[in-house]
């Protein structure tokens, strides 16, 4: 280190906003269960699904996952906006209406 | 003083913000016009500029003057329409309710497919199905903002004078007469009347 450098901490050199210090404890937010605002589930053929991961990487609320080494939604979260429906490259995924399900029940008592 | 009627209607953010502020308006105009004291206004905690977030508009209607004018929620409602028929789903939409409550779906399902959903029918008197998208296939999207202050397609032209139309046949809230007077499509509201699949608890 030369003698005219001046020290600076490294992550001094990023934006105070641009650092995640830690993910959150449980990475879910219990205070907006956005569920109930779903009129159309995505259902993902897991025949046709090649997981692509598009859906996963547009998704806007993180609602979809892998689990059991294939694309699932949470459907606590997923708003049923669609946007995996659309970029889905091989059609895996279709929209239903809630109502043909018995399951997925959110009820929440208090909306806010 | 003398029992305040309260009706809550559930829609969603902003595609069905309007409708559902006409079924409140309507309701609460047509009300008036026989004489009776009302109020009709939106929740504002319920973020209605998202879409598809469930929202609330109220309408309160009695034979004496209302005294809670500062009373933003119907904290115990007698008569709810739900625009979203999913919400049954997603909101315990009955909160509050304490008896011989009537429910209004929106929807071309039969009223015991969406009682599945209820699991305290307790308070609920009768519950009513109607296909308003069917029978005016017509939902007024309005984006001006004014939330109401200025109504440039007019009030109750599109599904919410058919839910209007139910909640007069279900609830015996309104007369139709005086509600065919007040909404801007009376026809859809007539069809509302005569077409609600009603069952009773």
């Amino acid at each position: 280190m030369k003698s005219h450098e001046v020290k600076i901490a490294k992550e001094k050199l990023l934006p105070e906003a641009g650092i995640v210090k830690a993910p959150s404890p449980n990475g879910e937010q219990e205070t907006m269960i956005t569920g109930c605002w779903r009129v159309l589930r995505p259902v993902i053929d897991r025949e046709k699904c090649t997981m692509c991961r598009s859906c996963w990487i547009f998704c806007p609320d993180q609602a979809i996952e892998i689990a059991e080494e294939k694309m699932a939604v949470k459907l606590k979260y997923c708003k049923g906006c669609g946007i995996c429906a659309e970029v889905c490259p091989v059609g895996a995924i279709e929209r239903v209406p809630e109502l043909d399900f018995e399951d997925g029940v959110v009820r929440l008592e208090k909306l806010f | 003083m003398a029992k305040v009627q309260e009706i809550t209607v559930w829609a969603s953010g902003v595609v069905q913000d309007k409708e559902a502020r006409d079924v409140a308006q309507c309701l609460a105009a047509a009300a008036a016009k026989e004489g009776k004291f009302v109020q009709a206004f939106d929740n504002y905690v319920d973020l209605p500029d998202r879409v598809n977030v469930p929202v609330r508009k109220y309408a309160r209607i009695s034979d004496s003057e209302i005294e809670e004018k500062y009373v933003y929620e119907n904290h115990n409602p007698e008569i709810v329409i739900l625009v979203e028929p999913t919400l049954v789903k997603g909101v315990n939409v009955l909160r509050g309710m304490e008896g011989d409550g009537c429910l209004i779906v929106n929807t071309g399902r039969s009223p015991e497919e969406i009682l599945k959903f209820i699991p305290d029918k307790k308070p609920l008197k009768k519950i009513a199905c109607v296909d308003a998208m069917k029978i005016c296939p017509k939902a007024v999207i309005d984006f001006s903002g004014s939330e109401g202050a200025v109504e440039a397609a007019g009030v109750g032209v599109g599904i919410g004078a058919v839910l209007a139309g139910a909640a007069a046949k279900v609830s015996g809230c309104v007369a139709i007469d005086s509600l065919m007077s007040e909404v801007g499509n009376p026809e859809a509201a007539k069809r509302g009347f005569d077409e609600v699949t009603i069952k009773e608890l």
